[in-house]
């Protein structure tokens, strides 16, 4: 008999004015099949499909109904969309709208599935995202126009870089495999130290009971000293057991790190490829510093700096000569071969309008400064 | 390219400071264009009671105080009559350095600056006789040699020291803060060193054609010849290259060859031939040397078969290396080194140490200098010729501007509280200890306008 009551308080409610419709409104959306108005009351186990392709939504025994035969068309009122058996499934979200949206992001997803690493700059990457959004929002809540006009954008996108999509599904798909791949090894060894654990905690009962049993029997021979003794040695074997048991597990986890794909810590970022070597540094900039038009030979020399050579005050900091002479025959002959003339002419360098130009430009600096005087 | 002038052609002497004649010519008119539009300005727009501006700044005699009030424009220096001017104020340099008893670097690297500083500014603009002595003291600096301020104005009669240090940073401005410039006199010594190895060496291992007086015999006076040619080539750098504008259209080992040229020329030519040794190894020995655009005629061509006489012991028939080598130390370019020191040599000669006492001749600087002196009087500019006066009235402007929102002159310095956009950002930042501190000893110490001065008080 209780079954029976609630669609009698429901008959009873609906007499009774406004708390009524509130009531039927919640049916309605809820728990009543706007086709064929089963409510859930009726059939305790009724599922509600929806078509992605119109998202209306109706219960399963509709779908069964209508569209065991083939196609059909959408029961609801003012859709003509031609639906297949195929298509329906149960809604995720309980507002359509959202799970439209999620549908057509998961699909706008698939399509535009480039990673930042594609891009040459942030800026760049973070444009594509702008250009990516601005298409979904067409297609969720674009005009007719808009959204015909993303799709056809959509569509374009997708067949022109077909390859690059499947590209980086693949490299997509590869990730997430090899996270995976490193959550399961992690699990595995997680289990397995826990199994450790336990077998080892077993060990140490057990052993703790068998010293206590031999302690007592010694006890019992009256041999009290040399239990002492015993039990020392106990410890310290077991000591060494934990130490050594220590040591493997180190080496154990280290050769396991080693096979997960060289990544242990968790949030790391995976290295990029090596950029190609590029050969040593170097601060001066492709200058070389072997002189081309004379040889410094250790005769090099002149009078000024000869007696300095014997002077203390000069020799007894260590002051090298060949520096000195190095120096003055650099600037001997540097710039020998620097025609400033043809090359000033030419334009290499700054040129003379350019200077003029500058210092016209820090007067004019200057003269408004003192104006403002 | 040789590494030696790629090395050279990385130094700012040579990449803001050298210009071909007609290109600083050009830079100098428009400079001299320029200041005497401005100065027209300024004079127009000054009201009649001028003469307390103008008057007692100039450190030049003023003859005729009232001359400077009149009303209608001067009479503007020209371009020529700056160029002449600048070079007296530059022997003028040398004699206050030659006063201070300076090294002739920090002399040259004075003048230097002060030859640079006038390119770009007008003789009218700036006072010459104060910037010079900028000039020295900024030089004295940029030479390593610090000297103290108020030592260096007792030097020159100037005791407060305030009138050098004002023009100091316009010096450095107008220099477009090149501070560093490459003087020839080490590379006399390096020029010296490379000749005193010739004789005894090349004499016996090569008989090369062109110093017949390079005989054995003479090698006993060869170290006389080369301290003597040294002297004077020393004095010829420590006075003509920079009287003249040698610093901007030659390389100081080219200044540094003329300058021994003028001295002997025949050691001159000797290493330069010495240098500049290399002849194409013989697959492609004449013709190419005609083909390559570089040469100038027939008289590369006599050149060529004059080397293609004397050969020389190279084994060297590495084709690459050999054209790098055309490139470096050829025949070619030995021929263009030759005519640009023959160019820089004219140039020098025009300013000769003899010329020193035409500078300081009493006669010469009545009948040339002291009339351009009485222009100058009558058509510097009113606003800039007084340093000290601009650089107080700058300054004021710079802490106006920096202090316009916190820190006015009697209010507490930090008062952070924010107005107007700033308020955007929410509350100011509070003030690191240290900072307040400096800003409390700054309020304790510093009087009066100096305080929104980032360089403290007045001196």
């Amino acid at each position: 008999m209780s079954r029976r009551a609630p669609p009698g308080a429901r008959t009873g409610a609906a007499g009774s004015g406004s708390t009524s419709s509130s009531a039927l409104a919640a049916i309605n959306t809820e728990d009543m099949c706007p086709v064929c108005k089963t409510i859930r009351y009726l059939n305790k186990d009724m599922e509600f499909l929806i078509n992605p392709e119109c998202y209306h939504s109706m219960c399963s025994n509709c779908v069964n109904r209508l569209f065991n035969d083939g196609p059909n068309q959408c029961p609801y009122a003012g859709c003509h969309r031609t639906l297949r058996r195929k298509g329906f499934r149960s809604a995720f979200f309980g507002d359509l709208a959202v799970e439209r949206e999620v549908d057509i992001r998961r699909r706008v997803a698939a399509v535009f599935n480039q990673a930042e690493d594609d891009f040459e700059t942030l800026r760049d990457y973070n444009n594509y995202l702008q250009m990516v959004e601005d298409l979904t929002f067409d297609l969720v809540s674009g005009t007719d126009a808009q959204r015909r006009a993303a799709e056809a954008t959509l569509q374009q996108w997708e067949a022109e870089h077909k390859a690059d999509i499947e590209r980086n599904r693949k490299a997509g798909r590869e990730a997430d495999e090899q996270s995976r791949r490193r959550l399961a090894a992690e699990r595995e060894a997680a289990r397995l130290r826990r199994i450790e654990a336990l077998r080892e905690a077993e060990e140490e009962k057990r052993e703790r009971a068998r010293s206590r049993e031999e302690e007592l029997d010694s006890l019992a021979h009256g041999e009290a000293g040399a239990a002492g003794g015993a039990q020392r040695v106990q410890l310290k074997k077991r000591g060494q057991a934990v130490a050594s048991r220590a040591v493997e597990a180190a080496v154990k986890t280290d050769v396991a790190a080693a096979d997960v794909g060289r990544l242990s810590i968790r949030g790391l970022k995976e290295k990029k490829k090596a950029p190609p070597p590029e050969g040593p540094y170097d601060p001066f900039g492709g200058l070389d510093f072997v002189p081309s038009r004379y040889k410094l030979r250790p005769e090099l020399t002149h009078p000024g700096i000869e007696k300095y050579k014997v002077d203390p005050a000069h020799i007894t900091g260590g002051y090298n000569f060949d520096e000195y002479t190095a120096r003055a025959m650099f600037e001997a002959f540097a710039g020998l071969g620097v025609f400033i003339e043809d090359e000033k002419e030419v334009g290499i360098g700054l040129s003379a309008g350019d200077v003029a130009t500058m210092s016209a430009g820090i007067a004019a600096v200057g003269d408004n400064k003192m104006e403002l005087a | 390219m040789a590494t030696e002038d790629a090395r050279y052609r990385q130094t700012s002497q040579y990449q803001l400071w050298s210009f071909s004649p007609t290109q600083l010519a050009a830079m100098r008119e428009n400079t001299n264009a320029a200041a005497r539009t401005r100065i027209a300005d300024r004079l127009a727009s000054l009201p009649a009671a001028s003469s307390n501006t103008s008057a007692p700044t100039s450190s030049v005699n003023t003859p005729d105080p009232e001359g400077a009030a009149t009303p209608a424009l001067p009479e503007f220096l020209t371009a020529p009559e700056e160029a002449q001017l600048m070079n007296f104020n530059t022997s003028e340099l040398l004699r206050a350095g030659d006063h201070a008893e300076m090294p002739d670097e920090i002399k040259a690297t004075a003048a230097a600056f002060f030859r640079r500083f006038y390119v770009t500014n007008s003789i009218m603009t700036y006072p010459p006789q104060q910037m010079l002595i900028v000039a020295l003291f900024f030089a004295c600096k940029a030479e390593g040699s610090f000297i103290s301020i108020t030592e260096f104005g007792k030097q020159f009669g100037k005791d407060n020291p305030e009138e050098i240090l004002a023009g100091e940073f316009l010096l450095c401005q107008g220099l477009r803060f090149a501070i560093d410039v490459k003087h020839p006199f080490r590379a006399l010594r390096g020029a010296m060193m490379e000749l005193s190895t010739l004789p005894d060496i090349e004499a016996r291992q090569v008989p090369s054609p062109l110093p017949r007086e390079y005989s054995l015999t003479l090698l006993f006076q060869q170290r006389d010849r080369l301290a003597a040619a040294e002297h004077r080539a020393r004095e010829i750098l420590r006075f003509s290259a920079l009287m003249t504008d040698a610093y901007f259209h030659y390389t100081p080992s080219q200044i540094m060859l003329a300058a021994l040229s003028l001295a002997d020329r025949g050691l001159a030519e000797r290493l330069i031939t010495q240098t500049f040794h290399y002849v194409a190894p013989p697959p492609l020995s004449d013709n190419s040397g005609v083909d390559t655009p570089a040469t100038s005629g027939p008289d590369a061509l006599s050149n060529n078969t004059k080397k293609a006489a004397a050969p020389r012991s190279h084994n060297n028939n590495n084709n690459n290396s050999g054209q790098d080598k055309t490139q470096m130390i050829g025949s070619q370019i030995r021929d263009r080194v030759l005519g640009t020191i023959e160019t820089c040599r004219d140039l020098l000669s025009k300013e000769l140490p003899e010329r020193r006492e035409h500078w300081t001749n009493k006669a010469v600087i009545k009948a040339q200098i002291a009339p351009l002196r009485k222009k100058l009087t009558k058509c510097h500019d009113p606003d800039r010729w007084n340093l000290v006066e601009l650089q107080r009235v700058r300054r004021e402007q710079a802490a106006k501007k920096a202090g316009g929102g916190g820190g006015s002159d009697d209010g507490e310095p930090d008062d952070r509280t924010l107005d107007g956009d700033a308020a955007v950002f929410g509350e100011a930042l509070p003030v690191p200890p240290k900072r307040r501190k400096v800003g409390a000893g700054a309020t304790g110490g510093g009087a009066g306008q100096g305080k929104g001065d980032p360089f403290g008080g007045v001196l």
